[in-house]
């Protein structure tokens, strides 16, 4: 620097050697230290991430009939801040979205870039509000979950939410296999957010969820589904289930329960409608129970069939407690005791077979335990073990009080005299398809597990064929079709403990034919009024479904007389 | 030159962002047509679904039911379809495959 150089002069350079180091290490920094930061910044300005969504798989009854399809609906958002006239809009828009004015004004005036008016709408509203042409509204593709058949196996299907996730049944239960994997497509966007076409650099495709084929026939499903609606509606029942299901491999063809719900709009409908009271409902079975009594006995050969009791005439005393039946017998043969459902009668024969021997079978018949069935929410059911059990326990659990099972549990259990004394596993779901069709798993019937023997089995299904024939299931006879079942009608137990005198459950579990059985039915009514006898309310669903089934399976019937009659056109 | 080669780069990009709007646009037009065809198939199968068959029949007091034997005819085998055997025809004679087509 010169001598003779003004101080002011090299205030000024200084400042600017100064200003130009910084400006080096700045540059030296962004160049070197904040590259990559920097560079994410810009390009997040001009990138754009394009969620693909992929189809939920499609849900087939055992037909490969549709029973859960998917569409895609218009969704309807704002950006608010791009709405000018947000009063005028918001009252136009309040009658067609079938909202208040204000709700929608309150939402065209929040702080935020982007606020849904309307999810999955009808065609036709969205075409009303294209037409408004209201900027600042706009319109999205998004894929719904529809069920063609409305209520039929709506307990079993269950329903998603408005995203698409299973929230019940076996739309949750499969929810993994069935929602597929979200894709994506990685593209450039211009000043205005919006996508620029011919410059998506890279696309990761959606894999499809794939699709569940059950084992449920959904004509089946509807018939028993209407003749349940039926007995349901003439009976002011609260609750109802039926079952129908093929005892030798254990596929459920038919599940329903009332109320129930429609899975295109469940929330129409209370909480209480939407659970699947088959598995989810623990109930006390009463007479119905008998059956496995009645097998432990004559398995264990502990009783005969010819063997005599005597029936006190209707009232016993034992313990301090008085037991009833519901008509007064006498003396009665073993199968005679099963077929006019004496309580006396089943509570003495279960005294030779002593209450371990009574757990043993319980167990055995699967009670106490789930089934298994890939359906959600299923329960146990209570069985206590006999150190717990009083000294009225043996009598009760006989006759099937202090015991509690599902629906499902009793189904399994008919199957095993049915089909000769092996104890199924249900199914449900036949196998998981990919998207293109190929089976990814197939859900085999599991391997049964023997209960009692042939014999034993086949002397059950005499005994139960006269509990249709001249027993207390006289309601249920098909003819020609020699059906075969048992009734039963328990008290439920009120909230002080005590048996109620005026809340039933009634049953009818039974199958048909009784000869070479192919289909076992189990129908549950919960609070039937006025008539509450299984035999009275339950039984002529069963007959009615059981008579459709054997028509849809062309099985014709047995007996010459109805056979003739079947064969020949009529007269007239 | 250079400028040659920046108009040709600029026109190549609007030419790639023109082709890219009309892919966009038939794939608009084709996912249109699939939704509707989807709605369509909803449609068909709800009017198919035994309830609403049964709502239907009740309506118009309509009662069916299952059919009884003597009004089912059961059809063991498939009619047998025409099969022509070739070689036989070739054996038979020249012009027993005269009028035989589609071979």
């Amino acid at each position: 620097m010169y001598k003779g150089t003004p101080s002011r002069i090299r205030k000024v350079l200084y400042t600017l050697i100064i200003a130009f180091v910084l400006l080096c290490v700045r540059l030296v920094f962004v160049q070197l230290g904040a590259a990559r930061s920097l560079s994410n910044i810009a390009s997040n300005q001009y990138r754009l991430l394009v969620p693909l969504l992929p189809k939920r798989g499609v849900i087939y009854d055992r037909n490969l009939k549709e029973l859960a399809i998917n569409i895609n609906l218009v969704s309807i958002f704002a950006e608010p801040f791009k709405v000018k006239d947000k009063g005028i809009d918001s009252q136009k828009l309040a009658s067609i979205l079938g909202l208040s004015q204000d709700e929608i004004y309150k939402k065209l005036n929040q702080k935020r870039g982007f606020v849904w008016l309307g999810r999955k709408v009808s065609q036709d509203t969205a075409r009303v509000i294209r037409a408004l042409n209201i900027k600042g509204i706009d319109f999205i593709k998004e894929p719904h979950r529809a069920y063609p058949n409305g209520v039929i196996a709506s307990h079993i299907l269950g329903f998603t939410d408005i995203d698409n996730n299973g929230l019940e049944g076996l739309e949750l239960k499969f929810d993994k296999y069935l929602k597929g994997v979200i894709g994506y497509r990685y593209a450039i966007r211009d000043a205005k957010q919006r996508e620029v076409p011919g410059y998506e650099y890279k696309e990761i495709q959606p894999i499809d969820g794939d699709n569940l084929v059950l084992t449920i026939d959904s004509l089946i499903q509807s018939f028993a589904e209407r003749e349940l609606e039926n007995g349901f509606k003439k009976y002011h029942a609260k609750g109802a289930c039926i079952i129908v299901m093929d005892p030798f491999t254990g596929d459920i063809l038919a599940l329903s329960n009332r109320p129930n719900f429609d899975p295109n709009n469940a929330k129409a409908e209370p909480p209480d409608s939407r659970r699947n009271r088959a598995i989810c409902d623990f109930f006390e079975p009463g007479s119905s129970f008998k059956i496995i009594t009645a097998s432990s006995l004559l398995e264990e050969k502990a009783v005969q069939p010819s063997d005599k009791f005597f029936c006190e005439n209707g009232e016993y005393k034992w313990c301090g407690h008085k037991y009833h039946d519901h008509k007064p017998h006498g003396w009665l043969e073993f199968r005679d005791v099963i077929k006019y459902s004496s309580n006396i009668g089943t509570m003495k024969a279960a005294q030779r077979l002593g209450k371990d021997r009574l757990y043993k079978y319980i167990k055995k018949f699967g009670f106490g335990e789930k089934t298994g069935i890939e359906l959600p929410g299923e329960v146990n059911g209570i069985t206590t073990h006999p150190n717990t059990w009083s000294k009225l326990s043996l009598c009760s659990i006989s006759m099937g009080q202090e015991v509690t099972v599902t629906a499902l549990q009793l189904a399994c259990a008919m199957s095993t005299l049915a089909n000769g004394g092996n104890l199924v596993k249900p199914r449900i779901v036949d196998m998981i398809q990919d998207c293109t069709g190929n089976v990814i798993q197939k859900f085999e019937p599991k391997k049964p597990q023997r209960v009692i023997s042939e014999e034993t089995a086949r002397e059950m299904r005499t005994i139960l064929r006269s509990v249709v024939d001249s027993g207390t299931a006289k309601l249920a006879e098909v003819e020609g079709y020699f059906p075969a079942g048992k009734t039963g009608t328990a008290q439920k137990v009120e909230s002080n403990g005590t048996y109620s005198h005026s809340k039933f459950t009634a049953s009818f579990i039974g199958f048909v034919p009784s000869d070479n059985p192919k289909f076992v039915i189990v129908v549950i009514m919960d609070e039937p009024r006025p008539i509450y006898y299984g035999g009275v309310v339950c039984a002529p669903v069963f007959k009615k479904v059981a008579a459709e089934l054997m028509s849809y399976y062309k099985i014709w019937p047995k007996d010459k007389k109805v056979a003739e009659k079947n064969n020949k056109k009529p007269a007239s | 030159m250079v400028t040659f080669v920046a108009v040709m780069y600029v026109n190549q990009q609007a030419l790639i962002y023109q082709m890219g709007l009309k892919v966009k646009q038939n794939n608009d037009v084709y996912a249109k047509l699939v939704d509707h065809n989807k709605i369509l198939v909803y449609n068909v199968l709800n009017l198919r679904s035994p309830v609403a068959l049964e709502r239907r029949l009740l309506a118009k007091e309509v009662e069916l039911s299952m059919p009884s034997k003597w009004q089912v005819v059961k059809i063991d085998h498939s009619p047998k379809k025409l099969v022509l055997n070739y070689k036989n025809l070739a054996k038979k004679s020249p012009l027993a495959n005269l009028f035989v087509s589609g071979r």
